[in-house]
């Protein structure tokens, strides 16, 4: 299977804190992988190094067959980010954050770059009554789904999602985990999210990455779940990852 | 050009549109002048035959699909056959689920008189809220004094070590050049008039009863009263005061009056440095180009001012602080929503405070004469 991101021998260390020790991963194209780790386990610098937000203290990251440089434009054509807390431009209104994007990367008329925009908000799904509204007008969720709007605007082959139903009650949380796997299923999508949702880890990711003492396990669910490191065993032996993959269980055997 | 995105074919009953090769984001523009070349009869029937694609996605679905709603429009019929990826579908499918939300209508443009009548309102509303605010940080004053918690006393210590002690230095700099520059232009009038020694006279009593303060608050300003705007405005935007508020901490008293506090005293301090560093730049030029002797110099300036003029600038230095703190402060707590508005808020802070410390000192300036000091 094409891998589409590949991280090699990624170390990142801080003072003496050593974050990732040679941590490999490779993901692959059209997967849902889930990244979960304990609190310092280093996820966010993982995807921060990835984005090129972050200078690792060593090893090579490849999106695409692109290397990664510090600081350098790498391939915000084919990638879209949805930011923990959405980081939407806080300036221009909900249309405007969504169309910069397309304005940055495209020569298309205004008019068509207006219903595009206007399509991603429909898509995520959103109310078009929001598009000249400013983002600190909006609830969390909201501004949630505008930053996934805003993510998907360019049509990325690539969508890193940090944490998207951290803050968001059962139900919105729900309706955007059904949204990233139709999102998923109906254009050709590889998605690497961060989350301490069991709900998504289970009803969601194709093969899940945990990072623990430095290191990475990657495995699809169950291996993940049968894994005999005392943190994973830890982390999904909770009553409540029980009952997330009981439950996810069901939904698959129905 | 347009071939490589689709082709016509003009069959009896209808018109197939053979689509083909990449329909994708990249390509919206040379999509839409294809598509727009799709120009049926009124009545004729049109089929898109999609098998041919070979790369499609929201963007490029969504250029065939508003062409087929253009020509819906027109009143022609037409259809999607052959179509394997499922973006159609769930372009459709989003749209559906659009359509049963109403969209809204965007307002007229308010009226003339409705456009008085808004900025009236909006006058009223602005003029009320700055009262209450005030009000509001009045009262905090009054209570943070009456019961001195340690944090502030802890807080007001730091807030006098960063806009008074880290200030000295570019406010000793400021005033000593000032200090050169005036003597510099005294010297050369009073040359003139043979009264060469009275320069020393006009550098000491203006630099301590006005350019010192003057000076040392328009750079305190420029330092502190954005710096409290910004740090409070970031404070706001990360919801810290409403934090404050809910922990039971009064975000006036911990955040505004340290502030004030820190500031009254940090001025005046400041105030003595920029007169001492104005009469010293004053010497410089005295005697080292107009040949007066140091000795001669400091008796002239114990001569000619008293401590009154000292005194009359060191009043002012107060006053000053309160509107540079208040300015500040208040504007960064002003700050709602965004970034750009923090931005406003600052440099409103840093404009307005300098405005009100140059109509205060003319304020001063008309009470001292008047009263004769």
């Amino acid at each position: 299977m094409e891998t589409i991101i590949s991280v090699k021998n990624l170390v990142n260390r801080f003072g003496s804190q050593l974050v990732h020790d040679k941590l490999c991963l490779d993901v692959r194209r059209d997967e849902i992988l889930g990244i979960v780790g304990g609190s310092g386990s280093g996820k966010s610098v993982l995807m921060r190094s990835i984005l090129g937000l972050q200078r690792p203290t060593s090893g090579s990251i490849t999106v695409l067959g692109k290397e990664i440089k510090y600081h350098k434009p790498g391939p915000s054509r084919c990638w879209g980010v949805l930011f923990q807390g959405g980081a939407l431009l806080s300036g221009l209104t909900v249309q405007e954050n969504v169309e910069l994007p397309i304005a940055l990367h495209s020569d298309m008329p205004v008019e068509t770059r207006h219903e595009l925009a206007s399509l991603k908000l429909l898509m995520t799904g959103l109310s078009l009554s929001v598009a000249d509204k400013y983002p600190s007008e909006l609830s969390g969720g909201m501004r949630k789904r505008v930053s996934l709007a805003r993510a998907l605007a360019l049509e990325p082959r690539i969508l890193f999602l940090d944490e998207p139903t951290a803050g968001l009650d059962p139900i919105a949380a729900t309706s955007f985990d059904e949204l990233i796997t139709y999102l998923h299923d109906n254009l050709d999508l590889t998605i690497v999210m961060i989350t301490h949702d069991v709900d998504s880890l289970f009803g969601v990711c194709d093969r899940i990455a945990v990072l623990v003492d430095g290191g990475i396990h990657v495995g699809t669910v169950e291996e993940t779940i049968r894994s005999d490191h005392p943190w994973i065993k830890a982390y999904f032996g909770v009553p409540r990852a029980q009952r997330a993959n009981t439950v996810a269980r069901g939904f698959q055997h129905e | 050009m347009n071939d490589a995105y689709l082709s016509l074919d003009h069959q009896p009953d209808r018109l197939v549109v053979n689509i083909r090769g990449q329909w994708v984001f990249d390509e919206v523009l040379a999509l839409e002048d294809a598509t727009a070349s799709v120009l049926p009869d009124p009545d004729q029937f049109v089929t898109f035959q999609c098998a041919g694609l070979e790369e499609i996605d929201i963007a490029g679905a969504w250029v065939l699909y508003d062409r087929t709603e253009q020509l819906a429009e027109l009143g022609i019929k037409s259809e999607l056959v052959g179509f394997k990826a499922a973006h159609f579908k769930f372009l459709q499918h989003i749209i559906d689920a659009a359509a049963i939300r109403e969209y809204e209508e965007p307002r007229d443009p308010p009226a003339r008189s409705k456009i008085l009548h808004q900025t009236v309102e909006h006058l009223g509303r602005a003029t009320s809220s700055h009262i209450e605010d005030l009000g509001e940080i009045a009262r905090s004053v009054l209570d943070g004094v009456r019961k001195p918690s340690l944090i502030i006393v802890g807080e007001t210590i730091k807030q006098v070590y960063f806009t008074g002690v880290q200030a000295i230095p570019v406010v000793v700099i400021i005033t000593f050049l000032i200090g050169i520059v005036t003597a510099h232009q005294a010297a050369g009038q009073l040359e003139k008039f043979g009264a060469a020694v009275l320069v020393v006279d006009l550098v000491s009593i203006s630099i301590t009863r006005e350019m010192g303060v003057l000076l040392a608050a328009i750079m305190v300003a420029g330092r502190s009263g954005s710096a409290f705007a910004a740090a409070l405005g970031v404070m706001k935007l990360n919801e810290e005061v409403d934090a404050m508020r809910v922990l039971g901490l009064n975000p006036n008293q911990m955040l505004i009056i340290p502030r004030i506090l820190g500031l009254v005293i940090a001025l005046p301090i400041l105030t003595i440095f920029a007169d001492i560093a104005g009469i010293a730049g004053g010497a410089l030029i005295a005697v080292g180009s107009m040949g007066i002797s140091g000795l001669q110099f400091v008796e002239r300036v114990a001569f000619s001012t008293d401590l009154a003029d000292f005194y009359v600038g060191l009043s002012k230095a107060p006053v000053f602080a309160l509107l540079i703190a208040m300015v500040g402060t208040l504007r960064g707590m002003q700050v709602k929503s965004s970034a750009e508005e923090l931005g406003l808020k600052t440099t409103m802070a840093v404009v307005q405070s300098i405005f009100m410390i140059i109509v205060a000192d003319a304020f001063f300036a008309t009470i001292f004469t008047r009263m004769g000091i």
